[in-house]
């Protein structure tokens, strides 16, 4: 007999599969998946990190142009005064960033100035399994500590799929749990049903009294349920081109959909040559990047706004390390220590938290730190997703304050 | 199905051979969970050969399947020299297991591999890798003590944890601590000047230039404290001593429960002991896997479908049922992408099991590799093929195919109101093509709940 797959389509797997999917004890499941469709869960909130690969010069993102030092020191990487977005008398964003201002202005970007730790790394692999593992006196340590979120919520609640990580490259180990898996996912493709289903038919009968098989039941109830979520929301065409604002762009729909999926990261520069490790002929390609960012997170804020989803998402950036104050004459910038980190979101205060780091008091030829990264991570996890920083990061950090009362 | 749920706790009645009867009947569907916890599921000519022969014969069978194993896995050896990295060693494992005439060795070295769960992203050399499956494989039925010894100067293991240097002066703990936490004892039943002392016992072993070195200069000669016993003690004397100790037995017989009857529910510690001992008694992996396979307890309805099937078992077990092949290089993506990255185990405590297999995004995951594998196009291609597999067995018409094929895949042991209408699917689509209609049919088998289950 011919057998043409092509028929294997047309006449609707799905169908079949979701109506064999029989509900064992229909009055739950209808109330769950009623549920899901009321979002129940409404209050929910977000967090979004964008890591930036390479270690980004944060003299050159939110520039200290005021300072005679940043000039002095930076003999062809200046940005040119009239050029910057001004932030204030001392400080400015760079003049790729004009997307930034328009945040910051409408008060939904905070700036975490002097970001670091102790003894910082200058290797990009052991410094950035400081920031992943979050503990920079074990980086060896097997756990990120979003993995660990994850693995809290999935211990605690038997909670469903609570992180995942959009994009191309390789799962940062951040995301590296002990038991909950996080998924990679190039497109919401990679969270969808293939096939398109028929109606749902409920097959009455007996119930079978198995946990496991009960459990598995559930699940599938809600994995269909979930699917067709996401494939009912559409995305929003007005992204610019750039491969991270598409990323985020899968993630304004995954939000929208409202699946539970509490933690997403996204990632910038790792992707192709370089990043922001730019120890050479910096700047072309260093405000290429910062534009990709600040667009990218411009038209991220803009789609969210449209259903008034901001007040739910926090955006976090951060980078494995800064750069060295001083240009090293091949118009590049050597691996630094202290930078700062941007909070974006409908519930962030607006403004700058810290003081810019001295120009005069280096180490390494590095601004200093002033605040340790985990006390954003912890108020992040405290004061945003409502999961014990203790727990996570396995000490107690004074929270900032980053947030709207 | 053994109903004697009373009697679980007795392990005279548990561990007793398990011998058919009128009220406890040996079927197919016993004879396919046999094959899902020593194998990878029975294809059909497994699953005839095992009804006809009974269960001791079964697992006879599947302990020592006869000569041609050694064969087979020359000429899997002999692939996998040439490969180039841990994601093609990935695929040549999966292909084995698809066609092993010895499925309870694979099935063994994957549960090695996730209780040694050594990562091989950051190793330099695909052939440490390679040797270090390999040694799992050698051992994966043999003695553990032998398997420990082995792992305990394996380049591959000690990179992984960071243990590729200890020195006298600094005593290295990433390997002693993982063997007490991990790999034997477990938490508890040890201190951390166990694991520092043990370290100090270590002290002189290297992997230099990706290969294990011993630099006498550096062993510490001096007398160790060791959970109890003191001795100017080497590695090997640290094995010999944590075997020694009760709790290691007793660790890994709660693990191999979970892994062959259930995840389900926790034994207690009578239930165990007798196995405990016998493992104790001489570290023979294949006589404890014996006892467990045999067992009454085995074959109960406290054993049936309480485990969760891994991605692998879930996908070797579709492509083993139709007799087919795929690309395992494409395979061992996707497995990965359930959460089961095979060489690549996210942390020293190996994979997960039980119920963090499923969650809604794996779920729909699993949905549509199984489409994937069924459908006929990119990336899988026409390779399996529902309706020739059960031609090849007689099962000439769409509708006996269809009854074949709810055999295979469950044992017909589904809902009743379940199995009508996927069985008035295939008469309705049968006029128009009945091999598509029948791939729908082993496509809606293998989403059902039941087949989540091992």
């Amino acid at each position: 007999m011919a057998h043409t797959r092509r028929d294997f389509l047309r006449a609707g797997v799905g169908g079949w599969a979701l109506m064999s999917l029989r509900v064992t004890t229909p009055n739950v499941f209808a109330n769950a998946v009623t549920a899901a469709g009321t979002r129940a869960r409404d209050r929910d909130t977000i967090l979004v990190v964008i890591q930036l690969s390479g270690g980004n010069d944060g003299l050159n993102t939110v520039v200290p142009y005021a300072d005679d030092e940043y000039g002095r020191n930076r003999t062809t990487l200046r940005l040119p005064t009239d050029h910057l977005h001004k932030i204030d008398t001392a400080l400015a964003f760079h003049p790729r960033m004009e997307a930034f201002v328009r945040l910051y202005h409408e008060g939904h970007l905070s700036v975490v100035q002097g970001v670091g730790y102790a003894r910082p790394d200058q290797s990009h692999e052991r410094a950035m399994r400081i920031w992943h593992t979050a503990d920079p006196q074990r980086p060896e340590r097997q756990t990120g500590w979003l993995g660990r979120v994850a693995d809290h919520v999935r211990r605690e609640v038997d909670g469903d799929t609570s992180a995942v990580f959009v994009g191309p490259i390789a799962r940062p180990f951040a995301l590296n749990a002990e038991r909950a898996i996080v998924p990679c996912v190039r497109a919401v493709e990679d969270l969808t049903q293939r096939d398109s289903p028929r109606e749902m038919s409920e097959v009455g009968g007996a119930g079978v009294n198995d946990a496991l098989l009960e459990f598995v039941r559930r699940r599938m109830v809600t994995a269909r349920a979930k699917s067709e979520r996401i494939k009912a929301v559409t995305a929003w065409d007005d992204y610019p081109s750039f491969e991270l604002a598409g990323d985020l762009r899968t993630i304004a729909r995954i939000i929208r959909a409202d699946v539970g999926i509490r933690v997403f990261f996204a990632e910038l520069g790792g992707g192709g040559i370089g990043g922001f490790d730019n120890h050479a002929n910096q700047l072309g390609n260093h405000g290429a990047l910062l534009h990709q960012l600040a667009e990218s997170l411009a038209a991220f804020v803009r789609d969210l706004e449209r259903d008034n989803l901001l007040d739910r998402v926090l955006v976090m950036t951060f980078s494995e390390f800064g750069r060295t104050l001083k240009e090293n004459g091949r118009r590049g910038t050597d691996h630094g220590a202290a930078a700062p980190m941007f909070l974006v979101g409908g519930n962030v205060r607006g403004g700058l938290v810290g003081p810019h780091p001295s120009l005069t008091d280096l180490e390494n030829g590095s601004p200093k730190f002033h605040t340790d990264f985990r006390r954003v991570y912890a108020t992040v996890l405290d004061k945003w997703l409502g999961c014990d920083s203790q727990a996570i990061l396995g000490q107690q950090f004074e929270t900032l304050d980053f947030f709207n009362a | 199905m053994i109903e004697d749920k009373d009697r679980k706790a007795d392990p005279n009645w548990a561990w007793a051979v398990y011998e058919p009867d009128a009220r406890r009947p040996w079927t197919g569907t016993l004879a396919a969970h046999l094959y899902r916890r020593a194998g990878f599921g029975a294809n059909w000519q497994q699953l005839q050969q095992a009804v006809a022969e009974g269960p001791q014969a079964t697992v006879s069978h599947l302990l020592a399947p006869g000569s041609d194993v050694e064969a087979f896995d020359r000429t899997y050896d002999g692939y996998e020299g040439g490969v180039g990295s841990v994601n093609g060693l990935r695929a040549w494992w999966l292909r084995r297991m698809i066609e092993t005439p010895h499925p309870l060795q694979e099935k063994m070295t994957l549960f090695w591999h996730g209780h040694f769960a050594t990562n091989g992203a950051a190793l330099k050399q695909t052939r440490l890798m390679r040797e270090h499956l390999q040694l799992l494989r050698r051992h994966a039925l043999g003695s553990f003590a032998f398997l420990l010894q082995a792992l305990a100067r394996d380049p591959a293991l000690l990179l992984w944890l960071g243990a590729d240097a200890n020195r006298k002066a600094a005593p290295n703990e990433n390997f002693a601590r993982p063997l007490m936490e991990t790999f034997t004892l477990g938490p508890g039943h040890f201190s951390d000047d166990d694991v520092r002392e043990a370290a100090r016992a270590f002290a002189g072993w290297f992997v230099l230039r990706d290969r294990l070195r011993y630099l006498p200069r550096e062993h510490d000669a001096g007398t160790k404290h060791i959970l109890g016993q003191a001795g100017e003690f080497t590695g090997e004397d640290v094995i010999r001593i944590v075997l020694e100790q009760p709790a290691t037995p007793r660790t890994l017989v709660r693990k191999l429960y979970r892994w062959f009857i259930c995840e389900t529910d926790e034994p207690g510690e009578d239930l165990t002991a007798p196995l405990a001992e016998s493992l104790a008694a001489d570290y023979s992996i294949s006589a404890v896997v014996e006892t467990i396979l045999r067992s009454n307890l085995f074959f109960s309805s406290y054993a049936y479908r309480q485990r969760v099937k891994s991605p692998v078992e879930f996908a070797v077990g579709v492509i083993h049922a139709l007799e087919g092949m795929v690309s395992t290089t494409q395979l061992g993506r996707d497995v990965a992408g359930l959460g089961q990255d095979l060489g690549h185990p996210p942390t020293v405590k190996g994979w997960p099991d039980g119920r963090y297999w499923i969650d809604s995004i794996m779920l729909t995951r699993r949905h549509n590799l199984a489409w994937a594998l069924l459908q006929g196009g990119d990336p899988y291609g026409d390779k399996l093929d529902s309706w020739k597999v059960a031609q090849r067995h007689g099962y000439a018409d769409a509708e006996s195919a269809a009854q074949f094929l709810l055999e295979l895949f469950l044992q017909d042991d589904l809902d009743p109101d379940v199995r009508e209408m996927l069985r008035r699917n295939v008469r309705e689509d049968a006029h128009t093509d009945s091999a598509a209609a029948l791939d729908r049919l082993t496509y809606a088998a293998v989403t059902l709940p039941e087949y989540h289950l091992a």
